[in-house]
Parts: C-alpha cells; structure tokens; sequence
C-alpha cells in the first residue's frame, strides 16, 4: 500500500495516500473543489485556473529538517497568492483553505472570466441541465459579470470535427480534456488546438475526421457543451431523460451502459431510447464506451422490427397468433426427432441461450452457436474467473493478444491493455500483420497467416519473450481470429490453453484463457454447452431448423441454399431479415432494450440489463417463445421470470453455481466518484446503482483435473500462380444487421473491401479505391481496394460480414 | 515530391540532431524547411513530417497554428510585419502603417496584386527603440528593418519587387 499522508482541509482531516491531488483528495472527503479542466482519469494541467484555493505548508527548519513548532503545534505557512488544487499534490501536515474569502474571490474571478466569451445559450444547449460549467457558475460565480455583453466574442456554433461529433466553438472553454483525453487514454492524438489566445480552438486534421472509435466520450468529459454527438444534438433536454441501467451488445467486452429515454410526439407518443451512455464499472469499461456501442442501437427501433409472428401460407408469410406459430414449429420440431437443429447467436441472453440448450437436450436436437470462432469450450476449463479484472493487471502480469486487433474488435479491452502495459504488465502481441496495440507492446511476435498455433506453441522457448512468459506471476491470453476460421481458431485455443496450462497460468484470479468473440453473449453460449459447426451448409440440408438471433441468408449465400433444401425453418429475431425471410414460421423477439437478462461477457463475468422501453407490437422475450413451443412438445421450460430461468441455470450449469439474480445486482463503492450530482468532476457517465456482476468460476478454479485436446494441426492454404491467401478480418464497423440501421455510422462503414500491400497491388495492377472482382470457393463479388504496408505481400485481408462471405482462410482471384 | 526527396540532405542534417525517440522535437526546424520555398505549409507537408516523426498530423497543424511565423495559406512572397505594440505606437507606428497602407493601396492583411507584398501588423518585435520597425519573412528567412519612414520603406519594396520579377 502506498504511504498515506495526512493533510487538513477546511477544518477537516483527510487521510490519503501520498502522491494524491489537492482536488482529488477533498473530493474523498467530501468536500467539492470546483474545476472543470481536471479529470480524475487524466494527468494534471491546470489550465482553467478554477480550482484555485489557499494552500499552507509546515515550515521546516532548515538546520534540523523538524518542523517548527508554534503554540504547540507546527507552524504553517501559506502562500502569498492562490494556487490550483488541481497541480499540487498533498503533503504531511498541509492546510488547505478552499472557501476562504481569498479562494472564493479567485474562483469567482475565474467564472466571471471563462463567461466573458462563453455564449451563456443555456436555453438552447444540449448540455444545459448537466453542464458543470451551469453548475458551478450558480454555485460559484459571482452572480453578476462586470463584463458587456455585447462585446462578447462570437464564433463559429456548428463545426463538425467529423460526422459524428460537432464543435460549438463559442462554447468552448479551452480545457483540453478531450484533447488529453485522446492523447493519454485513447491513444489516437487527433483532435488538437489550433491558434492561440482568444482565437484557440479544436479542430482536427485526421481523415475521416476525429479519426478515433473513442471520440464519444469526449462529449461526457466536455465541461460545456462545446462537443456533442451527431446523435443526440438538439435530441431532447437531459431532465425529461429517465435512466434504466444496460449492458451494451456489440461486442464481448460487455461495457455498462446506462439507456436515456423519453416519450416524445416525434416517435408518434412512443418512449424511445435518445442516447446510450457509460455506466461505470471499473472493473469492466470504467467510464468509458466505443462509439460502436453508443451509436449503434437504432436498429432496436428501426422501421424492420418484427411486431408479430407470422406463419407462411401458400408461400406468403401471413399474420398468426403466437399460439397457432409456436404450435406449428412445435410440431415441427417433434416430428424431426434427431434431425432437430437449432442455431443460436450470441446476441441472446443467458437465459434464452439456456432454454434453447435445454430443448435440444430434450428433444434430442443439436444446439450450434452462430459463431466464426471455435475453440470455446476450453474458456470454460482454463478461462480467466473469479477476481480477474485487467484494472489490477500491472508489473508481474503478461498478456498475450495473439491474432486478434483488439482496437477494432474489441475497443474497450484495448483500452484496459494499453494501461496495463503502461503500469508495467508485459504485454506480447502476436498477429501476421500490425495492429495499434502494436506500439504499446513489450514484445512483438510477427507470423506468416497459418502459422499461429506453432507461434503460440514456440513462445515459451523464445529467449527473451520466453523468459519474460515464464517467469510472469499471473499471465493472460487473449486470442481472437484474424485471419482465421472456426476449425483455426480452435486449433490455436488449444496451443493457448496447452501453454496456459502447463505453465500454471490457469484457475487464479489474472490467469487464463480469453476468446475475443464476435458477440456479446458467444461466452455464456459456449458456458451452457453449445457447440460450433464448421459447415453449417451440411448440418442444414433437409433439416428442420431453429434459428435465434442470426441471419445466416444474408451472410452466407451458401447457407441461404442450404436453407431452401432444409425441411423446416422457424426463425426467432427482433427484425425483418434475409432469413426471416425464407422462413415458415417466424416468432418476433424482444430487443435488449425492452427486456431484462443477464450477459457473459468475455471475461466471464455475468451482468444484468434492464428494460428501458416498452415492448414493440406483440413481441416476446426469447427465453419465453422457446418455453412456449418446449410446452406443445410437453417439455417444461421456465418461460415467465428471468430470475427463475437464472435459478435453474445456476443450479445445473457448473460454472455459474453459487451465483444468484440478487448478486449480480451488488454494487461497490468505485473511484472516481461520477454521478448526477458530481458532473464537474467525472462527467456525464453514470454511476452504478444497478449492479456490477459477478464473475464465473473455471473447471481449473474449482479445482477439477483439466485435459486440454491434442492441437489439431490445420492443413494449410497454398495459393496457386494468380492467386492470393484471403483472411478474413473484423473491423469494428461492419454490415452487421445491428449496426447498419445505424444510418450515422454508413460513412465509418463504408463498401465491401479488399485490403493489400502496396507491392501486390502493383502486381496486379491494380490502385488504391479501383473496384475489383473478388472470387473465391464459389464466391464472387466486387470490392474496393484498399492499400496499406502492414500486411505481407501475397495476402488479401477480407473484412467480415462486409458483403463477402469469408469464413476461413482462403486462395482468391483478384481482378 | 515529398520533404525527405526534395531536400534529402537537410532532412537528414535535421533529423541527426535528435536521438531516434524523441525525434517529434524536430517538427519545428522541419515546418521551416517545408516553408522555405512557397512561403506557407502545404497539407502534403504536414502529412509528410506527421509521417517522418510518427506524430498525428493534427499535432503538426497544432503547431503551425499556435506560431504566428508558421503560415498555411498562400499569401506574398513576402510578409512585412510591422510591430504596433505601444512603445512603437508612441513612436509613430500606426501612422507609418497607415501611410504604407495608402502608398501600397492595400489594407493591413492584404497582399499586393502582384503577389509581392503581404502587409501585417504584430505584436511586440523587441526593438521598440528603433520604431518604427517591421521584420520581413520571405525566402531568405527573417530580417529586421529598424527606424524606418515610408519612402525608406517605399524603397526597399521595389527592390523586393525587382528581384521577384
């Protein structure tokens, strides 16, 4: 534990460990010093002058180093002028004055300063309501300014830094928290100022603009309301907002979100979701959210949501009861015994995934998670548990990235690495091309795509790499699958698991095995036993098939075929899709947004979301449609309470035992403190009043013997003359259907790709943006090229669900 | 063209007098570089240094905003910047300005039709007891101009002018 040091501020004594901030030492005790520059998640600058107190020191006497003593106690000695709270650390014995009548006639100069060019358009801002500098000008300004209010400065009121974030450059107050912001945390230095002195201003160089995937949390921190989303401006004032506690569902990271709503006449009297904002968890996303999951919730409201179910009749989809359509599927799903099959995306809920495992048991089907990564079954064995949080990860902890870019599929795990390593933790990535954690790396390990598993199988004999690996106290590997398939990605789970095994890296706190998927839920799908299926084509054809949460039509148009050859399709999903579609029956299920459940997230902790709106037609939770045609085919499933669901899930899954609906509910005292009433201080995010989650147990944790599978050596690719390797990639932006109804975010999207060296493309002939057609086993479409010298010559990168279907590596023709 | 092609030696003379990991201190004597022959900074540029010194190229626009000796538009070939701080205002800078305004038949931050002049008016040039005075930026670098009068300053212009043409 840090030295603490003691130190009196306004009469009051404060205990804090030493190295701590004036500002942020009062804020433990209680006691608000107002700043606005100064954010508890960044390093002191001391720009806005607005923290301004009175501060004392003991004097020492500088023959013995003692202090001086004075009436019996040390002598103190204050400063002739105020300082800033913000830049002075504390010291043994400090006095700090923060309401003396000194320090309230600096801050109130300094509020009557910021004012005079500061367009006070409260009644027209996004902000007003939660701006801190609203705030704190009624707590601390001086009430009246002496300055003309005709000669304030004007400027520019909409400057859109990119599309998604726009600038009031009157508003702003030049405190550089987004600037430090994406210089110290996010890592992407892309906004900056421009000029100097009244003329100073934010702009942004970068193309597209505001080039970071992390821009939104800079309208949290903005004191004023110089930045905002191109999402919420002029979208509602923040006091009709109501609040209801979420999980965001776009990747496995699963950050803490907190969903705004109102009911307006625009959405036609409907209550409707107006922003996704962080929720803090310190252990999960902090304060912090990508701009993935802030902007891409519209589809949850969009105009191709499923309001009913639907049966076809004579090749037409028609309007059904939920009686008649789950009697129909039920009947169905009966009568295809064994050749039962259900595909389920990570996309749903603990307890529906659960439901769903529990109707193939029972009637004896097969459960396929919809999944382009394997290898999750060994999560559960030698996965990180209990008591893992990358927060605490720092000196003595390695963690491994292999094959995976964290930046773009996972943004906030990038986030929490790139910190780690800069408290000391050796981080080693490992990938065939670079990627932006690249630059925080201790190690990187650079392989030809295919040669992952023996990359991983070689680490512990690589010197200095090796070296630093073995002899790490806790290590943590994160493997992912670029450039690779479902049978790839779990070739390469079993080499991490082998070397996370043998080297007792498994069942502590800090140690194990991470998949980065490409859903929200893919960890509780693979917790609850669902397997993957290479070729879904085959375990289609003439089947009769229980579709969940996926869209495997518009994907894959060798899965669309393979569906028309199917017996039976049902589909359960929140909106009209491709296979939705195609299908003889489809059942229309609930968005997160209108329902409660629980979450896995990748780092197997389990996290409730609440509901936020209401219902949309007569749709259903999905755990409940599951019971309801389980209960035509006399098969009891819980399908009222979530909370009951959870009780029997804990009850038979192994790695959820002892875990409780109420538990995941707990929340803990967190640093630093955010919230409604502190806004000045940590920003917009909310504070965590609906639970923090809890993590799994893993097989290795509880103590149980661990096998790991021998690796399965993977054939490898070899492209003829003409031909290229394609892998596949994930970029955060995709055409996913949960993304694309998102219209704000079709410029970051953009068209389907073809990314390459800049030497293949030369022998090609080829350029940059040309449109080319792209043919592989089968496949054939157009893309544009794109260029770029970190990747090796010879591989075309394919980015997923961009309108190539790509599973696995490849040989493709590029013309 | 980029920095490193078109001035392979100076780039190199540059870069030398910084060690590899903090080689962004070099941005500025490089702005100067890209500045020398155009008299302001292209994008190209700042994307060329932004590249060269692993820097963001807002960080290098940042800069080129923040001094006023960096410029990013086109404007004359030179830049007279005439100090009217108070020292030099009691010295009779304004009225020089002005003057100088009227004989060129441009306002201050305008440029002469033939692209030769770019009048402006700074702050303090630390030379307030030889007002008035103006500095000159062109592509011989900065030179200063001190008690100077409007003929004086009328004749330097067409010397200027003689050696554009």
């Amino acid at each position: 534990m840090a030295k603490q040091v003691t130190l009196t501020i306004d009469g009051k004594q404060v205990t804090v460990p030493e190295g701590t901030l004036v500002a942020d030492a009062a804020k433990m005790a209680g006691i608000d010093i107002p700043v606005f520059c100064h954010h508890p998640k960044l390093e002191p600058v001391g720009m806005c002058r607005m923290c301004l107190v009175e501060i004392g020191r003991p004097v020492r006497d500088r023959a013995t180093g003692q202090f001086v003593m004075e009436n019996g106690a040390p002598k103190i000695q204050f400063m002739p002028k105020l300082e800033t709270a913000c830049t002075n650390k504390v010291e043994e014995g400090m006095v700090v004055l923060t309401r003396s009548q000194k320090a309230v006639e600096g801050q109130k100069g300094t509020i009557e300063f910021l004012l005079t060019s500061h367009p006070l358009d409260c009644p027209i801002c996004d902000k007003g309501g939660e701006c801190p500098l609203q705030n704190l000008t009624v707590a601390y300004g001086p009430g009246k300014s002496r300055f003309l209010y005709d000669e304030k400065m004007h400027l520019d009121k909409q400057v859109p830094l990119g599309e998604l974030i726009w600038l009031d450059r009157e508003r702003c107050i030049q405190c550089a928290r987004c600037i430090r912001f994406q210089n110290e945390i996010a890592g992407d230095p892309v906004i900056g100022f421009d000029e100097r002195g009244r003329a100073t201003q934010i702009v942004s160089f970068s193309d597209p603009g505001f080039d970071s995937v992390f821009s939104g949390n800079t309208t949290d921190i903005c004191p004023v309301g110089a930045l905002t989303t191109s999402d919420f401006r002029f979208g509602a004032r923040p006091w009709e907002l109501q609040a209801h506690a979420s999980i965001c569902t776009q990747c496995p990271v699963g950050c803490n979100t907190t969903l705004n709503t109102r009911r307006e006449a625009k959405s036609g009297g409907r209550i409707v979701v107006k922003r996704v904002m962080p929720r803090q968890n310190e252990d999960v996303n902090e304060i912090w959210i990508c701009d993935k999951g802030r902007f891409a919730y519209h589809y949850t409201e969009g105009k191709q949501r499923l309001t009913r179910p639907m049966i076809r009749k004579d090749g037409k989809l028609t309007r059904a009861s939920w009686d008649a359509a789950t009697k129909l599927a039920a009947e169905n799903f009966q009568k295809a015994k064994k050749n039962f099959v259900i595909l389920a995306s990570g996309r749903l809920s603990n307890e529906d995934l659960f439901n769903l495992k529990s109707l193939a048991e029972h009637a004896d089907g097969k459960a396929y998670i919809y999944s382009h990564m394997g290898g999750g079954e060994l999560t559960s064995l030698v996965g990180v548990g209990e008591g893992t949080n990358f927060g605490s990860m720092g000196a003595g902890t390695t963690i491994v990235v292999v094959a995976s870019d964290l930046y773009e599929e996972a943004p906030v795990w990038y986030l929490r690495i790139k910190q780690a390593a800069a408290r000391g933790a050796n981080l080693i990535v490992m990938n065939a091309r670079e990627t932006k954690l690249d630059r925080y790396a201790s190690f990187t390990v650079r392989y030809a795509y295919g040669d992952e598993v023996k990359a991983v199988s070689d680490l512990a004999k690589k010197g200095k790499i090796g070296d630093t690996f073995l002899k790490s106290e806790n290590a943590v590997i994160l493997y992912g699958s670029d450039g690779l398939g479902v049978s790839g990605s779990a070739a390469l789970a079993s080499a991490c698991a082998k070397l996370l095994h043998d080297n007792g890296f498994t069942g502590r706190p800090n140690n194990g095995l991470i998949g980065v998927w490409g859903r929200a839920n893919d960890q509780g799908a693979w917790e609850m036993g669902f397997e993957v299926e290479e070729d879904l084509a085959k375990a289609f054809k003439g089947k009769t098939v229980y579709i969940a949460g996926a869209d495997p039509v518009a994907d894959d148009p060798k899965l669309a075929k393979a569906l028309e050859g199917a017996e039976f399709v049902a589909v359960q999903d929140v909106m009209t899709t491709a296979t939705t579609e195609i299908a003889d029956v489809v059942l229309p299920a609930q968005a997160f947004t209108e329902r409660e459940g629980t979450l896995t997230s990748g780092e197997r902790r389990v996290q409730r979301f609440y509901p936020a709106v209401p219902v949309t037609g007569e749709a259903k939770a999905d755990f409940a449609i599951t019971s309801q045609i389980a209960r035509h085919m006399g098969i009891v499933l819980e399908g009222t309470s979530v909370s009951a669901v959870f009780d029997i899930l804990a009850a038979s899954v192994k790695s959820f035992e002892g875990l409780t609906y109420a538990r995941l509910a707990e929340v803990r005292p967190q640093w630093p403190i955010v919230g409604r009433s502190d806004l000045y201080y940590g920003g917009t995010t909310y504070e965590n009043t609906q639970g923090m989650g809890a993590q799994l147990s893993a097989a290795a944790g509880r103590g149980e013997k661990v096998s790991i599978p021998k690796v399965e050596k993977e054939a490898l690719v070899r492209p003829k003359e003409k031909e290229l390797l394609a892998v596949p990639v994930t970029k955060l932006y995709d055409r996913g259907t949960t993304i694309l109804p998102s219209e704000l975010l079709h410029e970051r999207i953009g068209e389907a790709k073809v990314i390459l060296h800049p030497e293949t493309a030369k022998s090609l002939g080829v350029e940059e943006d040309q449109k080319v057609s792209v043919s592989f086993n089968g496949v054939n479409g157009e893309a544009a090229v794109k260029l770029t010298d970190t990747i090796s010559v010879g591989v075309a990168l394919i980015p997923r669900s961009m309108g190539l279907a790509i599973r696995e590596p490849v040989a493709v023709k590029v013309k | 063209m980029s920095l490193a092609e078109k001035y392979p030696k100076e780039v190199k003379q540059i870069l030398a007098k910084y060690p590899p990991e903090h080689k962004r201190s070099a941005v500025m004597p490089l702005l100067y570089l890209a500045q020398r022959e155009e008299g302001y900074i292209t994008k190209a540029a700042m994307q060329d240094i932004a590249r060269m010194l692993d820097i963001s190229e807002t960080d290098v626009a940042s800069i080129v905003g923040f001094y006023t000796l960096y410029h990013d538009k086109k404007e004359g070939k030179y830049r007279m910047q005439v100090c009217t701080d108070l020292p030099c205002a009691l010295r009779g800078a304004d009225e020089f300005l002005d003057n100088l305004c009227a004989n060129l038949g441009i306002k201050v931050g305008e440029t002469t039709p033939d692209g030769v002049i770019t009048l402006e008016a700074v702050m303090c040039l630390a030379a307030c007891d030889k007002a008035p005075v103006f500095q000159t930026q062109g592509p011989d670098g900065i030179k200063y101009h001190e008690n100077m009068t409007v003929d004086k300053t009328m004749e330097l212009i067409e010397a200027l002018r003689k050696s554009s043409a």
